[in-house]
């Protein structure tokens, strides 16, 4: 299992902390998922290596409107294995799941940001993956803390009506805020998810890191198509 | 009040929580035990508080690193865990938690779960972006005091 995590600059944590406390808690690996205008440098080679977990090499892009991130999005998608998109705006949750070279549209309920059935179909059709952020239902109080679990609902019907896929991530800005991927099904389960959907949830981050990591490396051509070394 | 005959007392569930802090985290086992049982209850409403029925057993805490054994009834350790995970912080201090694990009993989980005390911390000047800085060391963790919080960083980052 797999947690997506914001490190330093966008964080208070490094990255190779990120990755110790990752490791200890039983994570196979984290996505560095800084926000575009928040980049972190880090040697993913030797943290991996260090702490015995793999480390994506991810972004979260973040930008006032669809143009300007269509530009990030494509700058990042050859140089990143995992490009995520900040929702929380309709305009900008519409422009990720209809976008197929976006990986992940992230917490698309924060803020004044909705979903829809038609967006639901769409990120099915493009294979966008649908963030379902625990972050508000671990960190915030009261009233916002109910519209969060609110919102998760709401989105989870739509997202298992569409059959779109998903992940789930807990949002860690610190390595404070990571929690343990027993942990994570336990509150999933508290507010209306499966325990095997929010562990379905989590794998996701690591199968499409694979699965990118596949389509860059120089023998894949397209889908279905490789090409072989004919050595022999 | 006489003892409860055996088949009526309640069978408890010992769950071994680490706990990580900044170093300048202050809170004690009241402070754990009010915020846990607030989590609870927000979390699971007053029922379902009063079914996970959380208590800290024992608390040990050295600066950045603590540990505590909290009691929960059997059959409820799923509600105990979730109650746990959306603990944020202590008092003013954020803190990051996992349950190492659990046990029937107070002994078998400290045996099997808790060793010995936390690591000593040990305080140490770092160049850290470019800048002085005091920064307090537990084994390959390093906390960093920036400007106006800590920093999180490893043994990696100064190499």
């Amino acid at each position: 299992m797999y947690e997506a995590v914001h490190a330093r600059p966008d964080g208070a944590s490094t990255v190779a902390r990120q990755a110790l406390s990752a490791a200890e808690y039983g994570f196979d690996g984290i996505v560095v998922r800084n926000h575009s205008d928040e980049r972190a440098t880090y040697d993913r080679d030797a943290i991996a290596a260090e702490y015995d977990v793999d480390v994506v090499s991810g972004v979260e892009v973040r930008a006032e409107d669809p143009s300007r991130a269509s530009g990030l999005v494509g700058n990042a998608r050859s140089s990143e294995t995992l490009v995520a998109v900040h929702g929380g705006d309709v305009r900008m949750n519409r422009f990720a799941v209809e976008q197929p070279t976006v990986d992940v549209l992230a917490h698309p309920m924060r803020g004044d940001g909705d979903f829809n059935h038609v967006l639901a179909a769409a990120a099915a059709e493009n294979g966008v993956r649908v963030e379902f952020s625990l972050a508000r239902v671990l960190r915030a109080e009261g009233g916002s803390r109910v519209r969060a679990i609110q919102d998760l609902r709401k989105l989870r019907e739509l997202v298992a009506d569409a059959d779109a896929p998903y992940v789930v991530s807990a949002d860690p800005f610190t390595h404070l805020q990571l929690r343990a991927p027993r942990e994570l099904v336990a509150v999933g389960e508290t507010v209306g998810f499966e325990a095997e959907a929010v562990r379905a949830g989590l794998a996701e981050w690591g199968r499409l890191a694979e699965r990118n990591r596949d389509r860059q490396s120089e023998s894949f051509v397209e889908p279905g198509v490789r090409l072989e070394n004919d050595d022999e | 009040m006489k003892h409860l005959p055996k088949h009526l007392r309640p069978r408890w569930r010992y769950l071994a929580v680490a706990i990580e802090s900044w170093p300048d985290a202050s809170f004690d086992r009241r402070a754990l035990q009010r915020d846990l049982w607030y989590a609870a209850q927000n979390l699971l409403g007053d029922t379902g508080s009063a079914e996970v029925d959380l208590t800290v057993v024992s608390f040990d805490r050295t600066d950045g690193e603590a540990t505590a054994i909290v009691r929960t009834r059997r059959g409820h350790t799923d509600e105990a865990r979730a109650a746990l995970a959306c603990l944020d912080s202590v008092g003013d201090d954020p803190v990051g938690l996992r349950v190492r694990g659990i046990s029937g009993t107070v002994r078998a989980c400290e045996e099997k779960y808790i060793r010995g005390p936390p690591e000593a911390p040990a305080k140490r000047q770092v160049v850290f972006e470019n800048q002085d800085r005091r920064a307090v060391e537990r084994g390959e963790r390093i906390d960093v005091r920036t400007d106006d919080a800590f920093a999180g960083t490893t043994a990696l980052d100064f190499r």
